[in-house]
């Protein structure tokens, strides 16, 4: 009771206000150095296979011997046709899968993003479990062109001869589909959403054969030419679109089988020589958290985890010793493993980020982060609300001995306020002149400046409007660039960055026009776009952490700009300026060394084929937080 | 005494006689494309409705006629199924599709009863005591899994003495069929499983084929309504296997692959190599033989069999008059052709093994499959775990004859369709192919969903019928132990209904494959987390409050200072007094 009087009355006190930003500057600082510690020991845990019955490497590999011959054949035959215009390749493919005896179809479909035309046919063949009731399905799969653009001749003949290899086998449980698509992600996506019956039949075919459920799906890229290639590491791609992961157990399935039995080294991230220092450990979660914050699919089996496919991709890198049969006898273990499975993958986890191929951090562990971060936002909105409602000049203290005096920035903000605003300034003075209140109650009397009775208004119509065309604003620009055609799209972009960093000035004098907003109202502006953006934040970061924690590092700033004017103004226009999304994507790309285009043209093409969302946290919750800041910060510029 | 012991035996002698043309059984052997081999095994024995009556058993097993007679059930069909018949391979099913089941166990009967709740009653005692004798967890078709067709099946038998027939269906799609339910169906035969083709019937390559129904059908026949009736029980096998996989020696089952002598590769490639080898199709027709395919001899003639006739020849084949057959015994058989040389019969010697024996060989002539009157699939749609939709895709491949059918739905009570989303569409033509619709709805925890429908489905056109569901929340204790599995709902099963009649009154059957249902399951070690986390916050929160509540502030000086036996009484005195007061 007592605590909570007390707390009452300290809410009263000026000094809870200085608070909050040191409050928020330090849960930015913990989030961040929360991170830095999740790559030792005491934070991240080791791997483990959580679900029984994969049983990872326990069976014998027979995918050897005269299977090799055969894969050498297939190697050449699929040499021969990825030149062939597509229905000619499509026919050489269903004849090759047909000759194992298997139920071969084939989907054409076409997408249109940005204006660019893309399409292609899958072709796939449906091994019938023996014993199957057709419940339940594996995908094994490899596109003709590889993630980085190369020739997959390897992976598809590995396929082909997989294929072959496993229609002897009696044991399987489910159906193993069999995918070669044409390319690496729009084809798989294709064929995953018209599995589901979720795609737009105009535009890519329905498919003629069905199985059941899928439980899982494995990806394979090993861009080898016809006289083959030895490699030294698996690199296991585990990203899906929108930074959804697939169950850890697939991917320590995976490296279970492939270091333990089969003796190839696994790697993530594109971390070809990891020796398991802190720094490199870092270095590879980072990346994985770039890959799952951009959003964007990394390989064919991107399309699968929306649909709760869990699923990943081998890929072969480096010169090494390691051969196809070796691949092949992983993808036979790991089909091994997944058809043993009695349930869908369930047991382990979802969420996680990996520091290694054997080592992990869960959620539990990192979520804080991210958390703490998106909660700076939420306090500094508090702060400026309660901010919002006390007067604008500060109550003297009645008790004081000294005279009251005011803070030097409140004199220069008043030398530099233009006429117009000195009457105000005039009425705002008045109440701290006028005598003091005398109380009595049962008895008691007390005397109690005039100021600390009032009460002051927010007036919410303004601020509240602002914040919210502030995030429709944000659709222009969205659906721009998910529609404007390739050609158009660097010069749309170019105007864009000019814009973005001229509209917060133009609006500030717009509305300075009209004597609007106040310095209440601004704050107002600023307190609700900081609790939106809170909010989202904290949303975010139990779905995509990553893009959560990277969007809140970067609008950090945001907590902490205030209206003010002169130099001060200047320098915060100028920060605010470099963290303008679109300045942020401009160095990116320049830091990244990637063209600007690629970028452009991919989000466009994920916008429409992969369902990608990241442009829309981009477009309606970072940059309308940015604007609102800016126009918040350029209105002490006029 | 002499002579009352041959009056017995010559007794034994006719009843003998008598009784073997009651006992057929014949198995078909019928080669079919990519290397597959179906096997129809078909055993029927008749017994007169008199001495059924009077449980007076010879052919017909005791066990199942008790149940039966117990059970009030005039007609049974029963069938367990493995696998799934490739109709784009294979043709026209066995049977046409008359003697199959769903994918696990199904079970339907005609039962006699005055009233519905009896015959229900009943039905639940049948399928008990069946899920006792045949080892199978039929027990488990409760009300849930129960319905009452109306225009999908018919009954076989002749029930002109009978009134107040009840039909009853269950389907049980989750059920694992293998050896366990093989013994108690060779145990109802006469034989055994020791002699005639049922000898051939191994668990082992049974249960490794790509498709495998048994059926057991139980019904009356009359000669002349309600006269000369026999009870007729017929025991169905059908098989398919793969060749090269059932020849593979039961104590090296694993294909590995083999030498590179054996295989035949393709010299014209350009990178053929010592190396390198494009696998080159055989184009011949595989070589087997009887005991390899089936790991077991043929043990010779069952000898309640019709020792000659048509009747005895109890095994056939039906293949190219070109194909190679040789036939390996020390017994005497026979053998007979029919149907221009394409149907090879042969009677079975009587205590000698029997072997068929067919090589290797290139074929000029194919294989000669019937065409299917339909073809069906079924999926299901869309992805979450609040709703999805059913496609049933369905292709009459006949170019001239519309045809007919009804498709009948069994859905569990946790799939709710919406029937008013049911849309069936054919490509070729605007006319509605849905001409008559029976629903029962399900009934949550009661009963399931009961669809039946008649189409009609225009000649060389695909239809393809739609309809959306919602998937329940199920309670915590619903779950099964492999929850996250997914639920099975049952095939759907479709009657032919014309133009296309069978010959006898078994109509013509197709089944679609079961469905994978995934409804949103809990995480099961999630309840014990809330269950202490809540009682954690409870009991704080609780706690501070109770605390709160009860105790009565007083400031420090407002405390009586009172202490001893005085201060007690004085107290005891002040309290009487305050009440006496009140009062």
């Amino acid at each position: 009771m007592a605590l909570l009087a007390t707390l009452l009355a300290l809410r009263k006190d000026a000094r809870i206000l200085k608070i909050p930003p040191y409050l928020s500057a330090f849960l930015i600082l913990v989030g961040v150095a929360w991170l830095l510690v999740l790559p030792l020991n005491e934070y991240s845990r080791g791997t483990y296979v959580s679900e029984n019955a994969l049983l990872p490497g326990q069976v014998h590999t027979y995918f050897t011997g005269s299977e090799h011959d055969v894969f050498r054949a297939y190697r050449h035959e699929v040499a021969g046709l990825v030149d062939l215009p597509v229905q000619q390749r499509t026919d050489k493919l269903s004849e090759l899968l047909r000759a194992s005896n298997l139920k071969v179809a084939t989907q054409k479909y076409t997408y249109t993003p940005s204006g660019r035309n893309i399409s292609d046919e899958n072709v796939y063949a449906i091994l019938q479990g023996p014993r199957a009731d057709a419940t339940e399905a594996i995908v094994l799969m490899a596109s003709l062109k590889t993630m980085d653009g190369e020739h997959n001749y390897s992976g598809v003949a590995l396929v082909l001869a997989l294929a072959r290899y496993f229609k002897r086998w009696s044991l399987w449980s489910k159906d193993i589909i069999f995918l070669l698509s044409g390319d690496s992600t729009s084809g798989p996506q294709a064929w995953v959403d018209a599995y589901h019956d979720a795609h737009d039949p105009t535009t890519i075919e329905s498919l003629s054969i069905k199985s059941g459920a899928l439980q899982g799906a494995v990806g394979v890229e090993y861009p080898a030419g016809p006289w083959g290639h030895r490699y030294d590491k698996l690199h296991i791609v585990y990203d899906g679109t929108n930074g959804q992961l697939p169950n850890l157990d697939l991917f320590n399935t995976a490296v279970n089988i492939a270091s333990g039995q089969m003796g190839i080294a696994c790697t993530l991230q594109r971390m070809w020589f990891h020796r398991n220092s802190y720094q490199e450990r870092l270095q590879t979660m980072l990346r994985g958290m770039l890959s799952q914050g951009l959003g964007h699919a990394t390989g064919p089996h991107s399309a699968f985890i929306p649909y709760h496919v869990d699923a990943i991709t081998l890929v072969t890198v480096g010169d090494g010793w390691h051969d196809e049969m070796g691949l092949g006898r992983t993808v036979e273990s790991l089909f091994r493993s997944l058809n043993n499975l009695l349930e869908h993958l369930h047991q382990s986890f979802f969420f996680y980020l990996l520091l290694e191929a054997k080592r992990f951090v869960s959620i539990g562990t990192y979520l804080p982060s991210a958390m703490l971060i998106a909660a700076n936002f939420s306090i500094m909105a508090i702060a400026l609300w309660v901010q919002s409602g006390r007067p604008q000049e500060p109550i003297p203290n009645p008790a004081a001995t000294k005279p009251a005096s005011k803070p030097a920035t409140q004199d220069a903000s008043k030398d530099s306020d233009n006429k117009e605003k000195e009457p105000e300034q005039e009425d705002e003075k008045k109440p701290l002149e006028s005598p003091p209140v005398v109380v009595t109650k049962d008895g008691a009397t007390a005397v109690i400046p005039a100021a600390l009775l009032q009460v002051s208004e927010r007036p919410l119509f303004l601020p509240a409007a602002f914040v919210v065309i502030a995030h429709f604003l944000g659709l222009i620009p969205l659906a721009a660039f998910n529609h404007i055609p390739v050609d158009d799209l660097r010069p749309a972009f170019l105007l864009a960055s000019n814009l973005t960093t001229l509209l917060p000035l133009a609006t500030a004098y717009l509305l300075s026009r009209f004597n609007r907003p106040t310095p209440q109202e601004s704050t107002l502006i600023h307190c609700f776009s900081l609790l939106f953006l809170g909010m989202y934040l904290s949303a975010l970061a139990t779905l995509n952490f990553s893009q959560s924690l990277m969007v809140g590092l970067l609008t950090a700033p945001l907590s902490f700009v205030r209206r003010s004017s002169g130099v001060g103004a200047k320098l915060q226009f100028a920060l605010l300026a470099a963290i303008n999304p679109v300045m942020v994507v401009h160095a990116a790309t320049y830091v990244g060394k990637i063209e600007l285009l690629d970028v452009l043209v991919k989000a466009a093409e994920g916008w429409h084929i992969w369902g990608m969302w990241t442009q829309v946290v981009v477009w309606l919750v970072w940059w309308p937080a940015w604007f609102c800041g800016s126009v918040v910060v350029a209105l002490g510029l006029f | 005494m002499l002579s009352f012991l041959s009056f017995l035996l010559f007794h034994a002698l006719i009843a003998c006689a008598y009784a073997s043309p009651d006992y057929h059984e014949r198995l078909l052997l019928r080669p079919l494309p990519q290397d597959a081999l179906l096997a129809s095994f078909n055993f029927r024995s008749n017994e007169t409705a008199a001495a059924y009556e009077q449980q007076n058993f010879r052919l017909f097993p005791r066990s199942l006629g008790q149940i039966l007679q117990h059970a009030h059930t005039k007609e049974l069909h029963l069938r367990f199924s493995v696998g799934r018949w490739d109709a784009e391979n294979w043709g026209q099913r066995p049977w046409y599709g008359a003697r199959e089941g769903s994918n696990g166990v199904e079970l339907w009967a005609w039962i006699e009863a005055s009233s519905e709740d009896e015959a229900f009653a009943r039905w639940l005692a049948l399928v008990n005591n069946l899920s006792g004798l045949f080892c199978a967890s039929l027990n488990f078709i409760d009300a849930t899994k129960t319905i009452r067709p109306v225009i999908s099946f018919d009954p076989e038998g002749d029930h002109a003495g009978t009134s107040n027939l009840h039909l009853l269906h269950g389907i049980l799609p989750h059920e694992v069929v293998c050896t366990e339910n093989l013994t108690p169906f060779l145990k109802l035969l006469p034989c055994k499983g020791k002699a005639g083709i049922s000898s051939l019937l191994d668990g082992h390559k049974l249960f490794d084929a790509a498709f495998q129904t048994m059926a057991i059908d139980v019904r009356p026949v009359c000669e002349t309504p309600g006269q000369n009736c026999v009870v007729e029980m017929e025991q169905t096998v059908d098989m398919v296997l793969d060749i090269a996989r059932s020849k593979r020696p039961r104590d090296n089952p694993i294909p590995r692959p083999r030498p590179i002598e054996e295989i035949e590769c393709d010299t014209s490639k350009s990178y053929n190599a010592p190396d390198t080898c494009y696998p080159l199709d055989k184009k011949t027709e595989p070589g087997w033989k009887l005991t390899e395919v089936f790991g077991k001899p043929l043990r010779g003639a069952c000898p309640l069999t019709a020792a000659e006739g048509p009747e005895s020849e109890t095994l056939c084949i039906n293949a190219p008059p070109e194909r190679t057959i040789e036939v390996n015994t020390t017994g005497h058989y026979t053998k007979s052709l029919s149907a221009s040389d394409t149907l090879r019969c042969y009677k079975l010697p009587t205590g000698a093994e029997l072997d068929l024996v067919l090589p290797e060989q290139r074929m000029t002539t194919g294989l000669i499959r019937g065409q299917p009157h339909l073809y069906a699939a079924r999926s299901i749609n869309g992805h979450g775990q609040e709703r999805g939709s059913v496609q049933a895709v369905i292709k009459n491949p006949s170019p001239t004859d519309a045809v007919e059918f009804a498709y009948l739905e069994s859905l569990p009570w946790f799939m709710k369709p919406y029937l008013h989303t049911l849309r069936a569409h054919v490509s070729t033509s605007s006319e509605d192919p849905l001409k008559e619709t029976y629903y029962r709805p399900a009934v949550d925890r009661v009963r399931g969903t009961h669809l039946e429908l008649r189409l009609v489905i225009p000649p060389a056109s695909t239809l393809i019928l739609t309809y959306d569901f919602e998937k329940a929340i199920l309670r915590y204790t619903e779950y099964p132990p492999d929850a996250n599995r997914g639920f099975d709902a049952p095939p759907a099963v479709i009657r032919i209904l014309g133009p296309f009649q069978s010959a006898d009154r078994k109509g013509l059957y197709l089944r679609t494959t079961p469905l994978l249902l995934s409804l949103p399951t809990p995480d099961f070690s999630m309840p014990y987390n809330v269950i202490i986390l809540t009682s954690t916050v409870m009991a704080l929160g609780f706690g501070n409050i109770f605390n709160l509540l009860v105790r009565r502030f007083v400031g420090a000086d407002e405390v009586p200072a009172a202490g001893g036996l005085k201060g007690l009484i004085q107290g005891r005195i002040q309290r009487v007094k305050g009440r006496f007061g009140k009062a």
